[in-house]
């Protein structure tokens, strides 16, 4: 299945609508829109997975090297709303560690405030 | 029979490059004054006075283009046609038929059964030069196309053949099933979604009563992977590990190579679980970096995952992988596979799933080891309906007997 992503300003930071499947097919479309986004200086990246059915290895490498690059570049990224099976993924290899996981978007953009 | 097929060159094209003209024409005078015409414009000719002959002579010669005439007897223009466009050899000839009566329902006809193109018998010289030269372009076209399709053809085999022999170099890197040490039994299954597989696994004695033994998987399929698992194998290995590590304790084995082995630029990685068996003391240590495939089935028939949740190698660089410890008793087995096994999809997308998994290795209980692996691996391949697995899957059993 393809993806399709949609950026959202919100108050110190971007919310990325993505619908579909993170996955290795999908990489460089993921690769694109977040870098476009990094790029115009975005501190904080709000990935929202509601819509996201999978996720394969690829695209757990891929949100492991976003994070790492917003971490370079002074950013952050989070996550919202991860469905239960990627929630699953997410969790057997502890993604949280390095991408928080909110449940709604008001918790997502206060755990930006205190990380400021 | 007549096979009137005379041979004559002149003058060269414009590229400097002779070109063959066939031309197949049962009427003496109408073909004669149709080569001579050719050959004054630079072409070769060959000529031929029926169909049959003329099909020799495309075999033979394999002119550019060929021009046929429609009336013929015993096989006609559109017959003669259907007998190239049925042979793989010649399918891909150009041919101009030659017609007195060019009705749009003639034209149509002849297209259909194979023409390219279309000559009246009154066509000026000009339009003549014309339709030649545009079935000339075609044909060069087509050639060119070919030599392309061929040449890819080559280098996809030679390619093939290296993937192959990389293959074998991959398969000597694996253990050989049977006794590792006195009372502990290998068996395993290796089966790479590609020529070339990104899992790699192995069981080294480090002595008589001390083993130790991982299974990796490297992100994305084929020749980098293949290739990052390697050199990944290569810095596992005893002495490599004595030196970057100092010590065999699996969590700062894994802390280590996380250090060694960052994340790729395009965002590829390890999983493994390691693990050490102590027979003299029956414990098993183990750590797991984003790797869920390993369990220890008792003897008893309790089965045990070793879920360990934690990173896989290179996401993070100051991860602290932890060792944890069971113990273990003569008569229990431990498995270490792939990712690739329990999520087998169905048609319908469906994972086989670990819980099947385990149920499969319960109920297969203690009978053989080969067989339990041989087993899991054809109920996987039941439950997906094929033989060819979309990851690569390895599954690597380990019976203690002391």
């Amino acid at each position: 299945m393809s993806m399709h992503t949609k950026e959202r300003p919100v108050p110190n930071g971007v919310i990325l609508d993505m619908a579909g499947d993170l996955t290795y097919a999908n990489r460089e479309q993921f690769k694109t829109a977040v870098e476009t986004i990094r790029q115009k200086g975005c501190r904080h990246l709000i990935l929202n997975m509601a819509e996201v059915r999978f996720v394969d290895s690829s695209g757990l490498g891929l949100l492991a090297l976003v994070s790492q690059n917003f971490k370079l570049s002074q950013g952050k990224v989070s996550m919202l709303k991860p469905q239960s099976y990627v929630r699953e993924i997410m969790s057997l290899a502890s993604i949280q560690k390095l991408i928080p996981i909110y449940d709604n978007e008001q918790d997502a953009l206060g755990g930006q405030q205190r990380a400021a | 029979m007549p096979i009137p097929t005379a041979v004559t060159t002149s003058g060269n094209a414009a590229d400097g490059l002779v070109q063959t003209v066939l031309v197949v024409d049962d009427e003496p005078t109408a073909r004669i004054a149709l080569a001579a015409r050719l050959k004054r414009l630079g072409y070769r000719v060959i000529e031929a006075g029926d169909g049959m002959a003329g099909l020799d002579a495309l075999r033979r010669e394999r002119p550019d283009l060929t021009i046929v005439d429609w009336m013929m007897p015993e096989m006609d223009g559109p017959s003669f046609c259907e007998s190239v466009r049925q042979d793989p050899a010649l399918v891909s000839s150009q041919i101009l038929m030659m017609t007195g009566n060019d009705q749009p329902e003639q034209i149509a006809e002849g297209l259909a059964r194979g023409a390219d193109d279309f000559l009246s018998k009154a066509a000026s010289k000009h339009e003549i030069t014309a339709r030649v030269q545009a079935g000339l372009r075609s044909a060069t076209l087509i050639r060119r196309l070919e030599d392309a399709t061929e040449e890819i053809t080559r280098k996809q085999e030679a390619l093939e053949r290296e993937l192959q022999s990389a293959a074998r170099y991959v398969e000597t890197l694996l253990p050989v099933s049977g006794r590792v040490v006195p009372g502990v039994q290998m068996a395993r299954i290796y089966r790479p979604s590609l020529a070339l597989g990104g899992d790699l696994f192995n069981i080294v004695p480090w002595s008589d009563d001390f083993l130790g033994l991982y299974l990796l998987d490297a992100s994305g399929h084929g020749v980098s992977p293949a290739l990052r698992s390697s050199s990944f194998a290569t810095f596992l290995r005893r002495d490599s590990l004595l030196r970057h590590v100092g010590s065999n304790d699996p969590g700062a084995i894994l802390t280590e190579a996380n250090k060694q082995f960052p994340l790729t630029e395009s965002g590829h990685y390890f999983t493994i679980v390691f693990a050490s068996l102590d027979l003299r003391c029956h414990i098993l240590s183990y750590a797991a970096a984003g790797h869920s495939g390993a369990l220890l089935h008792r003897r008893s028939g309790e089965v045990c995952w070793l879920t360990q949740p934690n990173l896989p190698l290179g996401f993070d660089s100051s991860t602290t992988y932890v060792t944890a410890t069971l113990p273990i008793a003569p008569g229990d087995r431990l498995y270490l596979l792939s990712d690739g096994l329990y999520e087998c999809p169905t048609a319908d997308g469906e994972l086989w799933g670990q819980d099947r998994l385990e149920t499969t290795i319960r109920a297969l209980g203690q009978q053989s080891l080969e067989t339990v692996i041989a087993e899991t691996i054809a109920e996987a391949v039941r439950w997906q309906g094929h033989e060819q697995f979309p990851d690569d899957v390895a599954l690597m059993g380990v019976e203690i007997a002391v």
